[in-house]
């Protein structure tokens, strides 16, 4: 087993791991709540996530959006998404901050076929360890939000580490840090889905109804939450209405993964008994003409 | 006089065949690697895991491009007939070595035939399956295949991959140990007179006529 991770955190789950988790401590669960009515749009965590990661420049054009790149990369973890949508006679701008949602149940480690390149600690998050990855991109269609991205130089996957560097020293994540409007809050799980609560119910007594908190139950709940003002049209913000952790195939697939090495260890003994039972078939010693 | 053994494989065919088992062996181990955390040390063999993965569909497009020869090499004596429909009716004669009730067979016996299109319809769709996986991001304009049709392809190449296992173990007892002086044919090409007489009588008949 190559080295997991760099820093103190307590283990929860491995990927492609048959042992129980190590871990004999446990601890809070942090979580990230994003509060969409608060986003001006400034884009100021987007440039705090390449700085701390020191992740590369990338170049843009002007595709007629708001949006500062159109996609995730393996150099941009974090991507504020402008959707555009016609709400009554109005457009409004129903904004996502597009990174990994840390989830409770990981499809991406569930996915993961390498041992040890995906851990999920015990304080929730889910972080890629480059080191053991070899390159297979199962997380990619593991994951029900599309965050993981190949880079085919380097042959490994990267995605948002909820800055596991800064909260292994007591701090926030830089975006949480820099968000001039604290429209990103962060502590314990159970103290967010509090604040989220308190911010859900001011949002509906200023008119937003459908008001939500955005913390899927499919993938047992995330370490990053959105406040949604319409939560009626989750598909509009680009937020899945029912992710799951491990869609029909994938979870086959795990409870499967046994079968193959049995049945074939299966056959061979198989081969074994007949050859004991009946033995070789040797052809008669030549004889006629 | 009569030479003391027969011909049953060429030069090539021992070649077509190798590459086909050799690089299926390949691809059976480093899947099986791929496939449950307990077999991941197999990858060591092949130089650890992202070697492993960026070699295995390499192999795959050696697998199957050999297999297209050896399929177009040895389809024509491939057709099943009424005398393996016989033989294979009577499999559990065969399989108990009971060789007085299993009926002669020409070149290759019923089941030799259905290994031999059980693993051409399993080829095929290795290839199928795997082109997703191979290239998720996109293969010549095709896909990108990100999501369940990765998944799916995942678990159908999987049950494949036992299945095919499976018949890899049947074919390499079969072609050794249970019956000696078979894999002969396929190393320097050449059976016995008894051999044939014993395994292959219709087509032993035929070459001692011709």
């Amino acid at each position: 087993m190559p080295q997991l991770t760099g820093n103190g955190f307590a283990i929860k789950r491995i990927s492609a791991s048959s042992e129980p988790s190590p871990s004999i401590r446990s601890g809070p669960a942090y979580a990230k709540l994003v509060d969409i009515s608060r986003c001006i749009g400034c884009k100021g965590c987007e440039v705090a996530c390449k700085e701390w990661n020191e992740l590369g420049i990338e170049p843009t054009e002007n595709f007629g959006s708001f949006q500062s790149h159109r996609d995730l990369t393996p150099d941009t973890w974090l991507l504020m998404r402008f959707n555009e949508v016609e709400v009554g006679e109005d457009v409004e701008w129903l904004i996502k901050k597009d990174a990994c949602l840390h989830c409770a149940e990981p499809g991406c480690l569930y996915a993961c076929p390498a041992p040890g390149a995906i851990v999920q600690y015990e304080n929730g998050i889910v972080d890629f360890n480059q080191d053991s990855c070899i390159g297979c991109q199962m997380c990619v269609s593991g994951c029900p939000f599309d965050i993981p991205r190949f880079n085919p130089d380097t042959r490994k996957v990267y995605k948002c580490n909820m800055c596991v560097d800064r909260v292994e020293a007591g701090l926030e994540p830089a975006c949480v840090k820099t968000c001039p409007t604290n429209a990103i809050s962060w502590g314990t799980k159970e103290d967010m889905l509090g604040l989220a609560d308190r911010k859900v119910e001011g949002l509906q007594a200023r008119g937003f109804g459908e008001a939500t908190v955005y913390d899927p139950a499919g993938v047992g709940g995330t370490h990053m939450m959105y406040v949604v003002p319409r939560g009626d049209q989750l598909e509009d913000y680009d937020l899945p209405a029912n992710p799951t952790a491990s869609p029909g195939a994938l979870s086959a697939l795990q409870g499967l993964k046994k079968l193959g090495a049995s049945t074939l260890g299966l056959g061979l003994l198989a081969a074994g008994l007949h050859y004991l039972g009946f033995g070789p078939q040797e052809p008669e010693e030549e004889n006629t003409p | 006089m009569r030479p003391a053994k027969i011909q049953r494989f060429t030069y090539v065919e021992r070649i077509v065949h190798w590459l086909v088992g050799l690089s299926f062996v390949f691809l059976l181990l480093t899947g099986l690697a791929f496939s449950h955390p307990r077999l991941y040390w197999i990858t060591t063999l092949v130089g650890g895991g992202s070697t492993a993965r960026v070699l295995h569909p390499w192999i795959g497009v050696l697998f199957s491009t050999s297999f297209i020869a050896m399929f177009l090499i040895w389809v024509r004596d491939m057709k099943l007939d009424a005398k393996d429909r016989a033989w294979l009716a009577a499999i559990r004669h065969y399989a108990v070595h009971d060789k007085e009730r299993v009926p002669p067979t020409g070149k290759y016996n019923g089941g030799q035939k259905l290994f031999f299109w059980g693993m051409t319809v399993f080829g095929f769709l290795y290839l199928l399956t795997g082109i997703p996986m191979w290239m998720p991001e996109g293969f010549f304009g095709m896909g990108p295949f990100y999501g369940d049709a990765v998944n799916a392809s995942r678990l159908v190449h999987y049950l494949l991959t036992v299945a095919g296992g499976l018949l890899l173990i049947a074919h390499v007892y079969l072609g050794t140990i249970a019956y000696p002086g078979t894999l002969g044919a396929m190393l320097h090409g050449s059976v016995t007179r008894a051999w044939a007489k014993l395994h292959h009588p219709l087509w032993h008949k035929e070459q001692s006529e011709s």
